[in-house]
């Protein structure tokens, strides 16, 4: 909902419905089919203006559409705008559908054209070589707050081009999201992954099944991939290479396989292979789930929902431990690339320091979705962070700090111990993982089997990617 | 000078001709051009590797199976809409009451916009909430609640899914064009039939359905176009899922080419498609002219 | 008029076979309908009839809320987007019939045995999948100055509505008797004037269902236009929808069947007269 005051300096990304019939139908139409007229830009909304002045620069970003709405809200109309009036820019800022930002990218890639920044949910590897290498911007960040999380620093950093080729902006940790009511009548705890192994069936039983996707998305995917460094079956190792079917990491592999088709056999039913993205949440909403592992846009959800009996039992929880360790993925790592062929690259710059130095209130207004890059961003890092999260209201009081714990010591990126290169992009985006796992415990393949397969087709992609210079 | 045929003919089709040339010829032969090279990450121009996007595309597992996908999807969900709506366009083209309604209902799915109509679906399956399952399971009780079929999540389960939103939304099209060519049969074969006795179903045997033969496979050629080219559906209701098992080539040269950056195969994997095309259009044109009723 | 009752029994096999279809095609969008306005605590309860509302009571309205259609309409540039569609639908059918009316005819009447292959070869251009050609025409659509333009689409769209135009008005051309043609000409038209004034008006049922799929081709379309149009406020119904009603991992499920279900409706009933347009234009037509 726009507020009153921004509609008078005349911009603001949404349109409400008296706003249209305002604006009249002809000079939409005008303005729709001629917008995009090159140099002018003006967009449906017409230029942007400060105090009667007409802005010198422009920006134009595009980045997804944000689970929380009211972030996106507070980003389009107040804090772009708030920039653009200090820098003399007018900022164009689009949000798509995070499925479809690889296909705009290309598009944007092949045109020559499009935005100056863009912004992925994920280490965008395989545009390395369309992008601005940003160790200026890195540098002068790490200067003023300190060093960059490993995680941010894992996921953009090119160890052989030696580049950074995106600028990590934020993260979201992964917590275990859990009804503490149903755990607690089945006597169930999460602290390590036999416990869930052993509590499945219970939870099944009392007709709360855990929610542990094997489908073709983003949480089955993280979890799946986490599942996999807590038993120590790491893909690849520091330098890179892909190690999935040696020794330790083999065997890792394997009990892995075998505990998820446990897992699936006496303790969920076969919707966890048809699952998108909303489903565990959807499930877990309904009042079915006992158990998930999600960013926290289910607690969130649950909060909005208004349905404080569920709310007020849902707590988060860290990733069970494995045999080996208790680690997982971020959920969502927001990285920008400045596009070689950008027409604004110093605004795009000074846009991402200031973002990232002023990331206090990116923080707060996600509702503690983004954790930045750079922890020293918020002043006094992980212990301010933690004091912030105990100030949510919900209940239990409290329970969002385990979410600073989670990001300080439990959060890594996609592709541990080594870097997210263009092996792992691709890996990644093809869900070869949570197909592995789905086909084990469907019954289709061995375990050993499904860990040889998988390392066979992972080093034919590493082939490819070091052929194009990349890894 | 207009009257020569020879002038004409080219003056006529020429702007459509050069139309296509330009806006689909040029991009066509660029990514003829992608597809022989190992261009990635949207990057319109890579190192020459000749025809091996094609062979690595030939020899591997998965394009095997969108392949296979693409043919079963496409002429099981054809065979469906042809049955179909020959048999409703033979009674829908009679007058009687609540033609007008019915025939709205009929047309419903064509009108719906293919992906928002295919998220209706996406809905309809869901793994949880799905109607379907609510009708079987605490509906009727044949199947068990807690545990109902997964329509997008078994493989042969999600093919057939697919396959029945391809017949659902491409049915309405092909009774539109049925309707058309009933209509256009000269009354004096209707009234030649009835003096000689053939009504019902004898007449749907022997009159109708031999003069449908023209439009019927006009009707089946765009309904298999319309399939096999079809991104939609798939990329809405599986992304490819269960493990692959609904790759189609479309979608699968969307996940290669674009998801995991590699444009030329991604481009390869799509030019499978076109020769596929082209000889069952080849083929059905030519009886086509053989089976026109002059 | 026969009495009701004797008309039913006799087309008693019609209803027989057409119902049922009816029913079968038309369920999703029934269901569309409740769920539209079904509240989130009745949606997403998976015990719930899905059919009806929740608490079940014959004031249904106390069950039900419209908020997710007002959503639709007021938080979201849906309004916008439907124009969008509409602009490029009507503009894009407009350009298919210039072009395609006079290549279909002068490959039914004109041009002998090689306009049987040029027919194939229009109608094989058609093949190539979007999936395909989008990368290749963004730069195209860039140099032109229209990317997040409407007038992208525009360009583009008749690409694939004029080779399927111009087949389907080459037969339904061919179903014209020459001789119609050539007692126009004997009169003293020339050949274009017999192309205009007496071969059109005939075969206006052609160009009608040529109107209705070219239409439905356009608003179909979804891959040029979500990826050569960005800005939320420059999409069509079928890339707004999807980028706006879902966020992340939350579908908008309500409002995503309200989206659905009203243009669908208002396309159905159009085709519809269409369609009854052509039939009666069949059965007075000209070669009676």
């Amino acid at each position: 909902m726009s507020d009153p005051t921004s509609e008078l300096d005349g911009h603001s990304s949404e349109l409400s419905r008296s706003e249209l019939l305002k604006r009249g139908g002809a000079a939409a139409f005008a303005v729709t089919m001629f917008g995009a007229l090159p140099d002018k830009s003006l967009g449906f909304y017409g230029p942007l203006r400060y105090q009667g002045k007409q802005l010198s620069g422009e920006l134009k970003i595009l980045q997804w559409a944000h689970f929380v709405p009211s972030y996106d809200q507070w980003l389009d109309s107040t804090y772009v705008k708030r920039w653009g009036e200090q820098n003399d820019v007018e900022v164009k800022i689009d949000h798509i559908n995070n499925a479809l930002l690889f296909s705009t990218a290309s598009s944007e890639v092949a045109a020559q054209s499009g935005h100056d920044l863009f912004q992925f949910i994920s280490p965008p590897s395989s545009f390395q070589k369309q992008v601005l290498p940003l160790n200026d911007i890195v540098q002068e960040v790490s200067k003023k707050v300190g060093p960059m999380s490993r995680v941010g620093r894992r996921s953009t950093y090119n160890p052989r081009t030696k580049a950074f080729f995106g600028f990590p902006d934020n993260y979201a940790p992964d917590p275990v999201q859990y009804r503490r009511s149903f755990l607690a009548e089945a006597d169930v705890n999460l602290k390590t992954w036999e416990d869930v192994r052993k509590g499945a069936p219970k939870l099944k039983r009392a007709g709360h099944p855990v929610g542990l996707g094997m489908s073709n998305e983003i949480d089955s995917n993280m979890m799946l991939i986490s599942l996999l460094y807590c038993f120590g079956g790491f893909l690849q190792d520091e330098e890179n290479r892909i190690v999935l079917n040696n020794g330790s990491n083999r065997k890792g592999a394997i009990e892995a396989l075998e505990l998820m088709r446990d897992i699936f056999r006496n303790g969920m039913s076969d919707e966890v292979f048809a699952w998108t993205a909303a489903s565990n949440n959807q499930a877990f909403l309904a009042g079915r789930l006992s158990m998930s592992l999600n960013a926290i846009s289910i607690a969130r959800s649950a909060e909005n929902s208004g349905n404080t009996g569920l709310s007020d039992d849902t707590w988060l929880a860290s990733i069970p431990r494995g045999p080996v360790t208790r680690l997982g993925n971020e959920h969502v790592m927001g990285v920008y690339v400045i596009w070689k062929f950008a027409k604004n690259k110093e605004a795009a710059k000074k846009f991402l320091i200031d973002q990232q130095l002023g990331y206090r209130e990116h923080f707060v207004r996600s509702q503690y979705y983004n954790f930045p890059a750079w922890t020293g961003a918020i002043k006094g890092g992980f212990k301010t962070i933690r004091a912030m999260t105990k100030q949510d209201t919900h209940k239990p009081r409290g329970k969002y700090t385990i979410l600073t714990t989670i990001a300080e010591k439990y959060t890594t990126n996609v592709g541990h111990p080594g870097n997210s290169n263009a092996v792992i992009d691709e890996i990644f985006n093809r869900y070869l993982i949570p197909q592995m796992f789905a086909q084990v415990a469907q019954g289709k393949i061995a375990p050993a089997d499904a860990v040889r397969d998988l390392d066979r087709e992972a080093k034919t992609i590493f082939r490819k990617w070091r052929a194009a210079g990349l890894v | 000078m207009l009257e020569n045929r020879r002038v004409l003919a080219p003056l006529l089709i020429a702007p459509a001709v050069i139309f296509i040339l330009l806006v689909v010829g040029v991009p066509f032969g660029w990514a003829i051009y992608l597809s022989m090279t190992d261009a990635i990450g949207g990057s319109l121009s890579g190192n020459f590797v000749g025809l091996d996007n094609f062979t690595n595309a030939w020899s591997d597992a998965n394009f095997q199976k969108a392949l296979r996908n693409t043919l079963i999807i496409t002429f099981a969900s054809q065979a469906i809409v042809l049955v179909g709506a020959a048999v409703i366009s033979h009674y829908l083209i009679r007058d009687f009451r609540g033609k007008w309604f019915l025939r709205l209902l009929i047309i419903l799915p064509w009108a719906a916009p293919v992906a928002l109509g295919t998220l209706g679906w996406l809905w309809i399956f869901d793994s949880l909430f799905s109607v379907i399952n609510w009708t079987l399971g605490h509906g009727l009780g044949i199947v068990d609640s807690t545990d109902p079929p997964q329509w997008l999540g078994r493989p042969n389960l999600a093919l057939l899914s697919v396959i029945m939103v391809q017949a659902w939304r491409v049915l309405p099209f092909a009774v539109i064009i049925f309707l058309a060519g009933l209509a256009s049969i000269p009354t004096e074969v209707d009234d030649a039939s009835k003096i000689d006795g053939a009504t019902g179903v004898k007449k749907l045997l022997y009159v109708t359905l031999p003069l449908q033969l023209p439009i019927a496979l006009v009707a089946l050629l765009f309904g298999i176009v319309f399939t096999a080219a079809d991104f939609a559906v798939v990329y809405v209701l599986t992304q490819g899922g269960p493990f692959n098992s609904t790759q189609m080539l479309t979608t699968w040269s969307f996940q290669i080419g674009i998801n995991s950056g590699s444009l030329g195969e991604g481009a390869a994997i799509s030019l499978y498609l076109f020769p596929l095309l082209a000889v069952v259009s080849v083929a059905m044109l030519f009886f086509a002219k053989r089976a026109q009723v002059s | 008029m026969n009495q009701p009752l004797q008309g039913v029994r006799r087309k008693l096999p019609t209803y027989l076979v057409v119902v049922p279809f009816a029913v079968v095609l038309a369920f999703p969008f029934y269901w569309m309908l409740v769920t539209m306005f079904k509240e989130d605590l009745d949606l997403y309860n998976a015990e719930n009839v899905p059919y009806v509302f929740n608490p079940l009571q014959w004031r249904f309205w106390e069950s039900a809320t419209t908020k997710h259609v007002e959503f639709l309409f007021e938080d979201t540039q849906y309004p916008n987007w439907i124009v969008n569609t509409a602009i490029v639908g009507i503009v894009v059918v407009a350009i298919t019939l210039l072009f395609a009316l006079p290549a279909g005819y002068a490959l039914a009447r004109l041009s002998g045995s090689w306009g049987q292959t040029a027919g194939i070869g229009i109608f094989l251009v058609y093949l190539i999948p979007p999936t395909l050609l989008f990368l290749p025409l963004s730069p195209v659509i860039a140099r032109l100055g229209l990317q997040n333009s409407l007038l992208a689409l525009i360009l583009v769209y008749p690409s694939f509505t004029i080779p399927f135009a111009t087949w389907l008005l080459m037969g339904f051309f061919k179903t014209i008797p020459q001789e119609l043609e050539d007692a126009a000409l004997v009169d003293g038209c020339s050949r274009i004037q017999a192309l205009l004034r007496i071969v059109f008006p005939v075969s206006l049922p052609g160009i009608l269902t040529v109107v209705i799929f070219a239409f439905s081709l356009c608003v179909n379309e979804f891959i040029y236009a979500f990826t050569f149009i960005s800005s939320t406020e420059n999409r069509t119904i079928s890339s707004g929808v999807p980028n706006e009603l879902i966020r992340g991992d939350v579908f908008f499920w309500q409002s995503l069947m309200a989206a659905t279900l009203i243009p669908s409706i208002v396309l159905a009933l159009l085709y519809n007269s269409f369609l009854d347009r052509f039939i009666k234009g069949f059965t007075g037509g000209a070669f009676r």
